[in-house]
């Protein structure tokens, strides 16, 4: 799927480049044929030079969105290796230090939480990539069925607090009224979690994320997650939503993350015709996602 | 005790690594970011260490950053690099950024305290070949006074770190005075039997070699302990002069 739209870009620069070429060539020879006549010279010349001019600035703009696209690949392959090698470097050290040393009763029930918690690092981590897969081959249309959805934010709220080891005040969610929606229980569930994770993640040890859910434009069910977090400058709040997209800055660096999260949200809103979006006051000021799926009829 | 600095802001795997080290017999420090790190090495909170193991993707400044400005900033502790990444670019850059060794995520346990016993004892041996080049002090005659020591057969004065190489001529004074330390020593008897001179011979030279081992031997030339001038005869070396009485 990378692979063919790699393979229509290189296409289409072969063809741009093949056709500045006849242009080009167009215009030495009308230059030849036509110096007798000076008005369509004239003519001629500056409507073949715009077309070079502008095939030329398509040409660069193009480029240079391929090698962004490349960075991106290379950057989000760095974040996986890092993402899926460390629980992994983490599990081996504990288990061999498990085998090969005295370890006393205390630290041997930490050192197996420690383990227990990788592996679902490392898991959460595959289930994404392999969910980015599926939802972006858009092979498995989803396993609709009729669906509440405040009892799968509670349910991800449950799953959160425990993943995180953190207070139950650190995410408030009061489940109001019932929200029925038709959807594909696993993708919705994985995109209210990666919401609360990122909520979580990005705002530290003092994360205070309050959770609703509501009727809204008397035809979706909406999920807001509002977080006391960094925040985030308004030309990212779109692009955040990008597959393999991260912010660049010391906050990426210390937040690890692979680029999949809010790119799986978005996907599975659309694909059940809902819609995703961020909003946020600017940096330091908190953030609020909002997920909504239509209402089921 | 050998000292360890582990730069890892993966939690798990910096407590991991502090318990194995802390059992190997390490005292270990855990930092979990580039500058702390730096200013455990380089800066204000400076301290020493044996070795570190630095990771590479950390906040802020990364493995390859601080390495290089530990090494830029005369800092040579031996470095062991611990990565995921593995392509062989990743490799060259930390060696060139000046990692001694490099080791990616996921390791093996024992792989990586062998290593870390492999680069101490690196810089045991070199410490050893460090005292191997300077004179073995039980080996060379040698005579020691106050912070300063003479290698003779080496033509060297030692002054608590710092080495004078001596001329022969110098050294032949001084190893005269000292083996007639105490006692009064007259330019002629000196002229006689360092140089192989008679004693009318002009004494002018004597001097200048005298002034000349004042300046290193003497903490203040100007008002020498060591070398004094006896009027009338010649000059006098005390070993250890008596403190004037206030």
């Amino acid at each position: 799927m990378i692979g063919s739209g790699r393979k229509k870009s290189i296409a289409f620069f072969i063809a741009l480049g093949a056709g500045m070429i006849l242009v080009a060539l167009l215009l030495y020879l009308g230059g030849v044929v036509l110096n007798w006549r000076d008005g369509i010279r004239l003519f001629f010349g500056i409507v073949l030079l715009a077309v070079i001019i502008a095939g030329v600035a398509l040409n660069t703009i193009f480029l240079v969105r391929e090698i962004r696209r490349n960075e991106q690949h290379d950057a989000f392959i760095n974040a996986v290796t890092h993402e899926l090698k460390t629980p992994i470097a983490s599990i081996r050290l504990y288990a061999e230090t498990l085998q090969t040393r005295a370890v006393d009763e205390a630290k041997r029930k930490e050192f197996y939480r420690i383990i227990l918690q990788d592996s679902d690092r490392l898991l959460s981590t595959i289930e994404q990539i392999l969910r980015t897969g599926r939802i972006g081959a858009n092979t498995r249309p989803p396993n609709i069925s009729p669906v509440n959805l405040p009892d799968i934010v509670s349910e991800s709220v449950l799953r959160a607090r425990v993943l995180h080891n953190i207070p139950n005040e650190a995410i408030r969610y009061q489940p109001l009224e019932k929200l029925q929606i038709l959807g594909d229980l696993d993708e919705v569930r994985a995109a209210v979690s990666n919401l609360l994770d990122n909520a979580i993640k990005y705002s530290g040890s003092n994360a205070r994320v309050v959770v609703e859910t509501g009727m809204a434009d008397g035809k979706y069910a909406s999920v807001r997650v509002t977080d006391n977090g960094p925040g985030i400058p308004e030309p990212e709040l779109k692009r955040i939503f990008k597959r393999f997209y991260r912010m660049s800055g010391p906050l990426a660096t210390r937040v690890k993350g692979t680029g999949l999260g809010l790119f799986i949200v978005r996907s599975v809103a659309r694909r059940h015709g809902g819609r995703a979006w961020a909003e946020s006051a600017g940096p330091g000021r908190g953030s609020t996602f909002v997920l909504q799926f239509p209402l089921a009829k | 005790m050998k000292r360890v600095l582990v730069v890892e802001d993966e939690a798990h795997l910096a407590e991991g690594l502090r318990f194995n080290l802390e059992q190997e017999g390490y005292t270990v420090e855990v930092v979990d970011n580039g500058e702390s790190a730096l200013e455990l090495l380089i800066g204000e909170k400076r301290q020493p260490f044996d070795i570190v193991v630095l990771d590479v993707m950390l906040p802020g400044k990364d493995g390859f950053a601080v390495v290089a400005e530990m090494r830029g900033a005369g800092q040579y502790v031996p470095t062991l690099m611990l990565t995921a990444r593995d392509h062989s670019q990743d490799v060259l850059s930390g060696f060139s950024a000046g990692a001694d060794d490099y080791l990616t995520k996921p390791f093996d346990l024992e792989i990586l305290i062998a290593r870390i016993r492999g680069l101490l004892r690196r810089g045991e041996w070199l410490r050893r070949d460090a005292l191997k080049a300077a004179p073995p002090p039980d080996l060379a005659e040698s005579f020691s006074f106050g912070d300063k020591t003479v290698y003779f057969d080496l033509l060297e004065l030692r002054v608590r770190d710092q080495i004078f190489p001596l001329t022969l001529m110098e050294m032949n004074v001084l190893r005269y005075l000292i083996t007639h330390a105490g006692r009064p020593v007259s330019r002629g008897e000196m002229l006689e039997e360092v140089w192989g001179l008679r004693e009318d011979t002009d004494t002018r030279a004597l001097d200048n070699f005298i002034v000349r081992l004042r300046k290193y031997i003497e903490d203040d030339p100007g008002k020498p302990q060591h070398l004094l001038a006896v009027r009338g005869v010649g000059y006098r070396f005390l070993a250890f002069p008596q403190k004037p009485a206030v």
